[in-house]
């Protein structure tokens, strides 16, 4: 990939045309069980975000000669060194009272695949300043979708935002359950698929949301190459069974021209300026 | 009147309406014996539950652009299924969320009633059964005349005391003189519209026969009650919307496969499902999670099925 992309290219793809949650599915887990408030959504999405930009900034620096069977579990101890001493530091040192679902879902950050699958598939990929934007990029779509979703199931489910109280009539206790987040979710993601394909048509194809195809480069028919094909025709008595992109397959003399003459050239005049 | 294949069905070579006017037919036999027992209670549920359905499935479709049809009848079916799974005493808002979810969740997103791998009845109820499980298992409206009082069959089985039936006993039940959902508790009725089933689309009724043989048959084995195997069977079947689902839910055309070996499966996981849930689960009435798991395995089983036959070819060659 090259070095070319700008923030806003790496920005707009990482966190919003393959948002980590709604699009690649990844780090489901936390967000399912543990985001059920505004305030452990918020946890999650600040624990998330630092741990994805410091594990890809030094898989990006550091990993990119290591080979790849030791590079996936490199990038999980990373993550849990990273991690576990400021769980430990919140834990002890602070007056923070974590949940018991934040005290089993924070540690599963560190492990979750969005972190494997952003510094293997980018991050040892390219140089240290895009790996640092994308993982950024995927951290505020990942950390976006986590407050939602937190926001939206704590007042739906509790009538609360932040714990502060929120008058609305009916509370759905079943928005707490996960199957509740996997709803909101699945809402989310065909809300993003409808905004992607009005802003970006050229990332989906047949209803699917696919990487953004390099238009194919067309073959370049210089002078040097039509006269190394009227060689080549008049030493093979066989004729020229070569398949040329686009599908049409060469035979004759006369098919040849037909397809130049298609393309524009006109190869006895060619012949006639020489 | 001629009976329809499922085939038919699945090709859409039949309307959606004749489909749907079926069931409309099938749930007036509760809905009347609902209004009978309860009074103008019902017809108010009902009433909302059915404006939130089509109301629900209108906005959407004017969201999404797409043409909203008038006669459809599948969002007046969803919404009187659910409407006849609740007690008579539900608060309002109950069957309106459960409508409202039914359609936004397991219809609309689906491209329609004929396409949804899920039945949407069984979404709503489910849902509003985890959201507001107080309101939706208090059957103490009008309750007094009943055999048990406020206490319905499923929470006389939960708690596993010894039961012994006699004749009154059991036209009691079979007619519907318990408490519970107001239009599932009549047996006679759930027979009656299976009988219906039986002239009008004869394939459908694969499932819900083996989806009840299997409930009979875990009642005989594991039983929840210290009674006889007859009891044990006929309270199982008799109480909560077994019977009801049975006749409306997993007859649904759209999500149940196509082969009929494959819909005698998917009953029997969903008789399994269910039994399963009510022994172990805090839930009085766990048979419209039952359904929709079901739902979810019915691809799975499919595709094995249909796998099935080409190894047998492979140990021929």
């Amino acid at each position: 990939m090259s070095n070319k992309l700008s923030f806003r290219d790496v920005f707009v793809r990482g966190a919003v045309i393959f948002n980590p949650v709604l699009v690649q599915l990844a780090g489901l887990c936390p967000v399912v069980a543990a985001s059920t408030s505004l305030k452990s959504a918020a946890m999650l999405s600040a624990v998330a975000f630092a741990e994805l930009i410091a594990v890809c900034v030094i898989a990006s620096a550091f990993l990119k000669k290591v080979p790849r069977w030791v590079r996936m579990p490199l990038y999980l101890i990373i993550g849990l060194v990273l991690i576990c001493p400021v769980l430990w530091y919140i834990e002890t040192k602070t007056l923070i009272n974590l949940s018991l679902s934040m005290k089993i879902y924070i540690p599963l950050i560190a492990i979750n695949s969005v972190v494997a699958v952003h510094c293997e598939q980018f991050a040892v990929k390219n140089s240290v300043k895009l790996a640092f934007y994308d993982a950024a990029a995927v951290g505020i779509g990942a950390s976006a979708v986590f407050v939602a979703v937190g926001v939206l199931r704590e007042l739906l489910g509790s009538a609360t935002i932040g714990g502060m109280p929120v008058n609305i009539p009916v509370t759905f206790k079943g928005m707490l359950m996960p199957f509740g987040c996997l709803v909101i979710l699945g809402f989310a993601a065909a809300l993003l698929k409808s905004f992607v394909s009005k802003k970006y048509p050229e990332y989906i194809e047949n209803g699917v949301l696919v990487a953004k195809k390099e238009e194919p480069s067309e073959p370049v028919i210089t002078q040097e190459s039509v006269e190394a094909e009227e060689q080549t025709d008049e030493t093979s008595s066989e004729p020229i069974n070569e398949d040329v992109q686009g599908g049409i397959k060469i035979g004759t003399q006369e098919e040849i021209d037909e397809f130049l003459k298609s393309l524009g050239i006109d190869t006895q005049e060619t012949g006639d300026e020489q | 009147m001629k009976a329809l294949s499922d085939k038919e069905t699945k090709n859409k070579t039949v309307r959606p309406l004749r489909l749907y006017g079926d069931y409309l037919v099938m749930l007036a036999a509760p809905f009347i014996l609902a209004l009978s027992g309860y009074g103008a209670r019902p017809l108010a549920v009902i009433s909302v539950a059915i404006l939130c359905a089509v109301l629900s499935d209108m906005l959407f479709c004017v969201i999404l652009k797409r043409k909203f049809l008038l006669r459809d009848l599948s969002n007046i079916c969803i919404g009187a299924a659910i409407a006849l799974m609740l007690p008579a005493g539900v608060p309002l808002y109950v069957p309106a969320v459960a409508s409202v979810f039914a359609v936004i969740t397991a219809k609309v997103p689906f491209g329609g009633s004929m396409r949804t791998p899920f039945v949407p009845a069984a979404a709503g109820f489910a849902f509003v059964s985890v959201c507001f499980k107080e309101q939706v298992f208090d059957f103490s409206y009008n309750s007094a005349q009943k055999m048990l009082g406020e206490r319905s069959l499923g929470a006389l089985l939960m708690q596993g005391n010894a039961v012994r039936l006699n004749a009154i006993n059991v036209f009691d039940i079979i007619s519907g003189n318990v408490a519970g959902p107001m239009g599932a508790g009549c047996g006679l009725l759930m027979a009656a519209c299976l009988v219906f089933l039986l002239f009008r689309r004869r394939e459908a009724l694969l499932a819900p026969l083996s989806f009840i043989a299997v409930c009979a048959l875990y009642a005989a084995i594991l039983p929840r009650v210290n009674a006889s195997v007859f009891t044990s069977i006929f309270m199982e079947l008799s109480s909560g919307s077994l019977l009801f689902a049975a006749a409306f839910l997993l007859s649904d055309n759209a999500a149940q496969p196509e082969r009929a070996i494959t819909k005698i499966l998917n009953g029997a996981v969903c008789g399994l499902f269910c039994m399963t849930m009510r022994a172990v689960g805090t839930y009085e009435e766990t048979v419209c999670f039952a359904v929709l798991l079901a739902n979810a395995f019915s691809p799975i089983i499919d595709s094995a099925v249909k796998k099935l036959p080409s190894k047998k070819k492979g140990a021929e060659k």
